[in-house]
């Protein structure tokens, strides 16, 4: 199909406002979206069509049929509806009131360690550190390996007879403090918490110091010219300017602390006693390891999980939001 | 007293370097250990190397095969995520029309989708079409899950191209077609190459995917192999230091080229 085409496609579907020429190149050219011509629909399609195909078969269907599932009972070669049912069982089942707890903890305690020490770091860097860009580089790496590999590197860490942490409070003549890190009910969440915080402050400190590179110097200079502190200079300057960026991190890490599998898979599988159980983890157990071949059920656990996450999104930007509004 | 709080703040910083990589480092001692070297002293450095372990795991322990799978796997998504994905992100970022702003919304706000929303009905409907237990099946799953974040990024420096140049580019009679290819693309390749590696990286690492979708020996990844590993051989901890490193290093090859644009990728969604 050639450009004359579509212009005049374009052009004979398009109402009376739009400039006339044959061409269908607008008189005005300002506009973000304001392109050659309005609406060619044929092209429009194509370009969108290979996405829109993708999305619909492998996200949206999927997602309504999820949906579906949890008003059923999914058995491999049958499904009956149980309407509600799922649902009450939901609300009585301890386990999955344990995981949402303990998914909520992580997603609550991970981002404000994370960003908080993410910042101490990145402020370090920002005061021109010597050997500033091999420590961005360096501090980034833990991200790249994947939740598998982290995993098995922290198991090892975490070993009761020779991981490295345990070694460590022995030579330090704190034997006492040794255990079995992810084995004892009550370190293993925070131990696990602990490794996601250490695979993503280096990711969240360049994204704080690339917003801190970007801050106009004007302002920094002109604090530092009315003999403002180091203190004050980054609680009443520095601060409220990067704020965005801050509250973009929080709810990111939030977002994926939210989504936590690999890592819970790989170490400790929700044990000991679901004290490491996930809602992820325990969606999977249901449906794909116990053997009650059931797909309904997870469905709801999954369709439950899906409203709590978007409206935890959606409260927490909402609040920012609004903080943002009553400053201004 | 400037100079030692400099010293200071450097013993410290290191200190943190040390936290964050020393990991790392440690695994990559042990990769080039055996087990009963590992155990007599676990963090001594690798004297001799046992480079052949590395040939060991690849031939013995259907390495090669884990590595073959992901690469096929990863490098099929990501063609086809950059092909679909900028064509995608150039037409919404330039064609206006009256579900422009609502395909890209409901697009992007599937980046927070917990992905158990879709994972069960996955596997039913990849069953139902027989690609469940397919590398077809998990790389049309993997460019589905990438999609959103990758329309995201090119729509943003898209957007930004000034449309007069196609304006030019029209007068000059190329086609629409034309222009996306031979005026957008080559304009945008910095974002593109930035998802291209972004894509890379996250796809190569990716597991409940992987885990849920593939339990054929024969199209394990790499994270599902390693899985499988550490499961026969829980004692061997330096055969599994050597598998760990196999699927690590293409991403600190990666890493070591493009650290900048891979940063700027990884950190593109968050600093807007």
């Amino acid at each position: 199909m050639t450009t004359v085409q579509h212009a005049a496609e374009g052009a004979a579907h398009s109402t009376a406002s739009i400039a006339p020429g044959g061409n269908g190149l607008h008189a005005a050219s300002g506009g973000r979206r304001d392109a050659g011509h309005t609406r060619p629909w044929g092209t429009i399609t194509a370009f969108l069509l290979p996405a829109l195909i993708i999305y619909v078969a492998f996200t949206a269907y999927p997602a309504f049929r999820t949906i579906w599932n949890s008003f059923h009972k999914v058995l491999p070669r049958r499904e009956e509806a149980v309407g509600l049912a799922n649902y009450t069982e939901l609300v009585g089942d301890e386990i999955f009131w344990r995981s949402v707890r303990n998914t909520i903890t992580w997603a609550c305690t991970s981002p404000l360690i994370e960003v908080s020490i993410a910042l101490l770091l990145a402020l370090a860097l920002y005061a021109r550190v010597p050997g500033a860009r091999f420590f961005r580089v360096a501090w980034f790496t833990p991200v790249l390996m994947s939740y598998v590999v982290v995993g098995i590197l922290w198991l090892w860490i975490y070993n009761f007879d020779w991981g490295p942490l345990n070694v460590a409070l022995r030579a330090l003549g704190l034997g006492g403090w040794t255990k079995a890190w992810l084995g004892d009910p009550h370190t293993a969440l925070p131990s696990l918490i602990f490794v996601t915080s250490w695979m993503w402050v280096g990711f969240n400190m360049v994204v704080l110091l690339a917003a801190l590179h970007s801050l106009p110097k004007e302002v920094i200079e002109a604090a530092e010219l009315d003999n403002c502190g180091w203190g004050a200079k980054l609680v009443f300057v520095i601060f409220p300017l990067i704020r965005a960026t801050l509250l973009n991190l929080i709810v990111l890490s939030f977002i994926g602390k939210m989504k936590i599998f690999d890592l819970v898979w790989i170490t400790t599988k929700g044990n000991p006693l679901w004290a490491t159980e996930t809602v992820s983890t325990y969606v999977y157990k249901r449906a794909f390891e116990w053997t009650t071949f059931d797909l309904g059920y997870p469905s709801t656990i999954a369709a439950v999980w899906f409203v709590i996450v978007l409206s935890a999104v959606l409260i927490l930007t909402w609040v920012f939001r609004l903080r943002e509004k009553l400053e201004y | 007293m400037p100079a030692l709080k400099r010293a200071l703040l450097l013993i410290v910083l290191c200190f943190y370097t040390a936290f964050a990589a020393g990991p790392f480092v440690w695994a990559a001692m042990m990769s080039l250990r055996t087990t009963t070297e590992i155990h007599r002293n676990h963090f001594a450095p690798p004297i001799p190397a046992h480079w052949d372990k590395f040939a060991e795991a690849w031939f013995n322990s259907n390495y090669s095969l884990y590595f073959a799978n992901s690469t096929q796997i990863v490098v099929s998504a990501v063609v086809m995520l950059t092909i679909i994905g900028s064509m995608a992100a150039h037409c919404l970022a330039r064609y206006r029309f009256r579900l422009n702003r609502i395909i890209y919304f409901v697009l992007f706000s599937t980046i927070i989708f917990p992905p158990q929303i879709t994972i069960i009905s996955l596997f039913q409907i990849l069953v139902q079409y027989g690609l469940y237990n397919s590398k077809i099946g998990l790389t049309l799953v993997y460019v589905a899950i990438q999609l959103p974040l990758t329309i995201y990024i090119l729509e943003s420096f898209f957007a930004r191209i000034p449309s007069d140049l196609f304006d030019a580019a029209r007068i000059d009679g190329y086609s629409d077609w034309e222009i996306f290819w031979r005026v957008s693309l080559p304009i945008a390749l910095p974002a593109v190459s930035t998802t291209v590696i972004l894509n890379f990286i996250l796809l190569w690492n990716e597991f409940l995917y992987a885990v849920v979708l593939i339990t054929e020996e024969a199209n394990r990844t790499l994270p599902l192999g390693i899985q499988r590993f550490i499961g026969d051989t829980q004692e061997d901890v330096g055969m599994i230091a050597t598998g760990l490193m196999i699927a690590i290093i293409p991403v600190v090859v990666v890493y070591a080229f493009f650290s900048e644009r891979l940063i700027q990728g990884m950190t593109a969604g968050a600093v807007k």
